[in-house]
């Protein structure tokens, strides 16, 4: 679930946040965990943000943040709500897209929930 | 008339409620003390936040811990061990040592210290957690809430307590040692020999035992009415108040709990 009612845990960092399904789902160790998410930080090109807690993300940072996490549950089925509440400044879905298309070989199922009136902004860009 | 009945239906009233609560809180415990005991709940995730626990709880504490019992050593020793001499019942100055500081005054002092520093942040956090909607988040994820956040910090609470009340004990131990070397002119072999004779198995039995109840619920307690809080912010501040009172009720009664089974234990014996 990507949602804002399913935010990051405020007292682990984005690299915590993510490694925490890999070590509870997985049984794997802390520091493979951590090796493995950081290399899918790599891929999005958000290594820096691995350090960080929620409160010192942009809203692009977290929702890719909370988009990896919930990509790391076994057979995951990725329910996204309301992305552009979680993104108050992105004008159109293209951004979304194009984060799901670099993480594409870890989604097996995915899904974006949104109001009837935004589906505009997914079709323009 | 019905004024005294309603009164009785409040009172009524209010007791089930306690008796509910502390049924539930009972239940909680039951099942945090089965996980506790489970080796397949310390996964890594939960190894490292015990780690950080202990740190926070009984490491970071222990300047104060130390410093408490250097000043309680220093002024308690000397001054309860002269005005023993002046009596002429100085041959109970290891009974006072063991018997009161050791098994009584040294959890105590810990137990408040803990409580009043770990137990109140603990029942923040989980309080904040609960309000910000991330122990929701946890489950959805299909993460354990007790063996991930709880069982560590209950954990912590009971590692702390025992460690740093024998830690407390030890340093007031040596203060006694330094005034009954200089004032009382004891050496150190009578000193030693003296608490040895005043040392009971199961005054100590009991002081462990007891420390590790205080430890377990003085984290206990605060973690179940952190988890009361809604999604109001001042729901917090409300959880937070109810938790450290029914701490400090808990930390009465198992000192009271733990003289009756002492002196059970001594007519026992």
């Amino acid at each position: 679930m990507v949602s804002a009612d399913a935010p990051l845990i405020s007292n682990l960092s984005v690299l915590g946040n993510i490694a925490l399904i890999l070590e509870f789902h997985y049984g794997m160790s802390k520091r493979a965990a951590e090796k493995k998410v950081m290399g899918h930080l790599a891929a999005l090109g958000m290594e820096d943000i691995a350090h960080r807690r929620n409160f010192h993300l942009t809203y692009e940072e977290r929702f890719a943040a909370l988009v990896l996490r919930a990509l790391m549950v076994r057979r995951n089925a990725v329910a996204i709500d309301r992305p552009f509440l979680l993104m108050p400044g992105l004008p159109y879905g293209r951004h979304i897209f194009a984060l799901l298309e670099k993480v594409e070989d870890l989604l097996y199922e995915g899904a974006v929930f949104d109001y009837e009136w935004n589906r505009e902004r997914y079709e323009e860009g | 008339m019905a004024l005294i009945e309603g009164a009785l239906a409040g009172i009524g009233r209010s007791a089930m409620e306690k008796g509910r609560s502390l049924g539930g809180t009972l239940d909680f415990s039951f099942r945090v003390l089965r996980r506790m005991f489970s080796p397949q709940t310390y996964n890594a995730a939960v190894r490292m936040v015990l780690v950080n626990q202990i740190y926070f709880t009984s490491v970071q504490i222990l300047p104060l811990v130390a410093t408490v019992a250097v000043i309680f050593g220093v002024m308690f020793i000397g001054l309860f061990g002269q005005y023993l001499r002046d009596i002429g019942l100085f041959r109970f100055f290891g009974h006072m040592l063991m018997g009161f500081v050791v098994t009584e005054f040294a959890p105590f002092i810990v137990v408040l210290l803990i409580a009043l520093r770990s137990g109140s942040a603990i029942n923040t956090e989980i309080a904040v957690m609960k309000m910000n909607g991330e122990i929701r988040t946890l489950e959805m994820f299909r993460i354990d809430v007790i063996d991930y956040l709880f069982i560590p910090r209950i954990v912590s609470g009971i590692v702390s307590v025992v460690l740093l009340s024998s830690l407390f004990s030890l340093i007031v131990l040596v203060s006694g040692l330094f005034f009954s070397s200089i004032i009382f002119g004891m050496s150190l072999n009578d000193y030693t020999a003296l608490l040895i004779d005043s040392a009971l198995f199961s005054d100590l039995a009991v002081m462990f035992l007891k420390c590790a109840t205080f430890g377990f619920f003085i984290v206990l307690i605060p973690i179940r009415f952190g988890q009361r809080a809604s999604e109001e912010l001042t729901s917090i501040p409300v959880s937070v108040l109810n938790g450290m009172v029914n701490v400090f009720i808990a930390i009465v009664i198992i000192e009271v709990l733990s003289l009756i089974t002492l002196s059970v234990i001594k007519k026992l014996l």
